[in-house]
């Protein structure tokens, strides 16, 4: 059963144990940064629900909804204990039923109040500094929705971090590969308005798939409705012609200052180091729609891996990247695109020949992730597990040979956020080959592999049964 | 009010706790820093701010557009 809003998933969590109320008061800081990093490093970590906000009494701040397999699981109606390969392959297998077209509304929670005079995000939103040295309150779980200014049929819907400078002012990092860019431009070119929504604590099927690297054309909210198996709900924006989720807390309105760029950041980003400050867009809120007190309001915490956002940005890439390079190279078994956002990614598949692994390294890198983003990409057999980090590094050390199976393509587009960057935005790549060499290759010298005894499921159960006994 | 991050001395307080008041927020119109009055110290005093983080009026004019703006097109 799809949830409709976070409320709807909040009640699930609970009744499966993976809900924590913190029922004492908090601080703005350092309180919830710090119970947040610790829920992310918590095996199993809950959905932490913090009801009484220091300097808030009608606020409630949401935390980790994402922030674990455990959790994640749940927010697809899985069992809560499925296994990180299983997800990925129920994710995998739902996304076919792509696209599953939004339902328009007429009515929905947020449309109880509407501010159009004397906004104040600081009135409406309970922020705090996610992380110490941040450059100001940041909100990273936003939805933004935008129109493409010349051909108003594409609408996208994406996550960017945002950074409240002023009561109805918003910095926003808006990176040059991503789809709102592309609007940007545009709309800079043409010296055009490029109005935005920015939905504000969602069911997080839709964080999901607003943080999944579609292809410019596909609709978010069409994959949101193939992947929670019924057609997402949305209803107009009150200004502009958006359409925004309607299980949400609340929206923001307003318009991109366009050819304008401001000092943005540093912000803990998810390499676990501070981005550098630099001068980056603005929106100009005019309107807020929201639902009666109380809010809550999901935010996002960022730190060292793994952290909440390591869970968030893991499935829904490896997903999207596996099923672009797939409708090309069938012989594509699965894609792990989880360590650091995909700047390590394992691919597995068989192999059609000799030399293949670059074949698919390549294609990685022209997908809408892997222009940028992966840095580290390492080619496997499809009987080797990409989500077995164990397996991937026997596959390294008994089939990949170093003079022979490496590429290195320097000088390539990379993350502005990578650290190891000598000019920001380029960066070497290198594809490993660590699959069995194909014909026409030199096959390997000793390839007949050990099998494992027929009885080992026997005795592997055998063991567990008995270890049990021993407690 | 003097900005923990680029010591601009114009920084206002903006806001408050809409629940007796319990902390204030302030802004630098410079760098737009904000911070609220019950944070760590290294946070909200300039003298105690990671020198790493400081900004200036300098680091600012140096600073990269993320994206760049592009020119506007002949109509």
């Amino acid at each position: 059963m799809p949830y409709n809003s976070l409320r709807d998933f909040l009640v699930k969590a609970e009744e499966e144990g993976q809900l924590l109320r913190i029922n004492e008061e908090v601080r703005p800081e350092p309180d919830i940064r710090a119970a947040s990093c610790a829920a992310s490093k918590v095996q199993g970590g809950p959905v932490l629900l913090f009801e009484k906000i220091q300097g808030y009494r009608d606020k409630k701040v949401v935390m980790n909804v994402h922030g674990s397999w455990e959790n994640l699981a749940l927010s697809f109606d899985l069992p809560k204990h499925t296994g990180v390969r299983e997800q990925f392959h129920e994710i995998a297998r739902r996304w076919d039923s792509y696209p599953v077209p939004s339902k328009r509304v007429s009515d929905a929670p947020h449309k109880d109040v509407i501010i159009e005079k004397n906004i104040s995000l600081f009135r409406e939103l309970p922020l705090f500094r996610v992380n110490r040295m941040d450059g100001g309150f940041y909100f990273s779980k936003g939805c933004v929705v935008a129109r493409d200014p010349e051909n108003p049929d594409i609408q996208n819907v994406g996550i960017y971090r945002m950074q409240l400078k002023d009561h109805d002012r918003i910095g926003i990092q808006i990176s040059a590969q991503h789809d709102l860019a592309i609007f940007l431009r545009k709309a800079e070119e043409m010296n055009v308005p490029l109005r935005v929504a920015v939905s504000i604590s969602n069911d997080p099927v839709t964080s999901f798939v607003a943080s999944s690297p579609l292809k410019y054309e596909e609709d978010e909210y069409a994959m949101m409705g193939a992947l929670r198996g019924e057609p997402t709900e949305v209803i107009s924006s009150e200004k502009g012609d958006l359409d925004v989720p309607a299980g949400a807390e609340v929206i923001i309105e307003g318009e991109i200052v366009i050819r304008h760029r401001a000092v943005e950041g540093p912000f803990s980003e998810y390499p676990g180091s501070y981005s550098t400050s630099m001068l980056q867009v603005e929106i100009q809120v005019d309107l807020i729609s929201k639902r009666k007190d109380p809010i809550f309001f999901e935010n996002l915490y960022t730190g060292l891996p793994w952290t909440e956002i390591d869970y968030l940005q893991a499935l829904n890439t490896s997903v999207t990247v596996f099923k672009q390079m797939k409708a090309d190279f069938p012989e594509v078994e699965a894609v792990n695109a989880m360590y650091t956002h995909g700047y390590g990614t394992i691919i597995s598949s068989r192999m059609r020949f000799g030399g293949f692994a670059k074949t698919l390294g390549c294609r990685l890198l022209s997908t809408p992730h892997g222009v940028t983003y992966p840095k580290i990409i390492i080619v496997v057999d499809e009987e080797v597990d990409p989500f077995d980090l164990q397996q991937v590094m026997w596959a390294m050390t008994v089939r990949f040979r170093p003079e022979r199976d490496v590429a290195i393509i320097p000088n390539a587009p990379a993350s502005t956020l990578d650290p190891t960057h000598l000019v920001r935005g380029l960066g070497s790549k290198i594809i490993i080959d660590a699959a069995k060499p194909a014909f026409p290759d030199i096959p390997l010298s000793d390839a007949a592999l050990v099998e494992p005894p027929k009885e080992t499921a026997f005795w592997m159960e055998e063991i567990k049964k008995r270890m049990e006994g021993l407690k | 009010m003097n900005c923990p991050r680029c010591d601009d001395h114009r920084a206002e307080k903006i806001f408050e706790a809409p629940e007796n008041a319990v902390w204030e927020v302030y802004r630098c119109p410079h760098c737009y820093f904000v911070w609220r009055n019950t944070e760590e110290e290294e946070v909200i005093n300039p003298d105690l701010y990671d020198p790493r983080f400081k900004l200036s009026g300098e680091k600012i004019a140096a600073m990269d557009h993320k994206p760049p703006i592009p020119p506007l097109k002949e109509t």
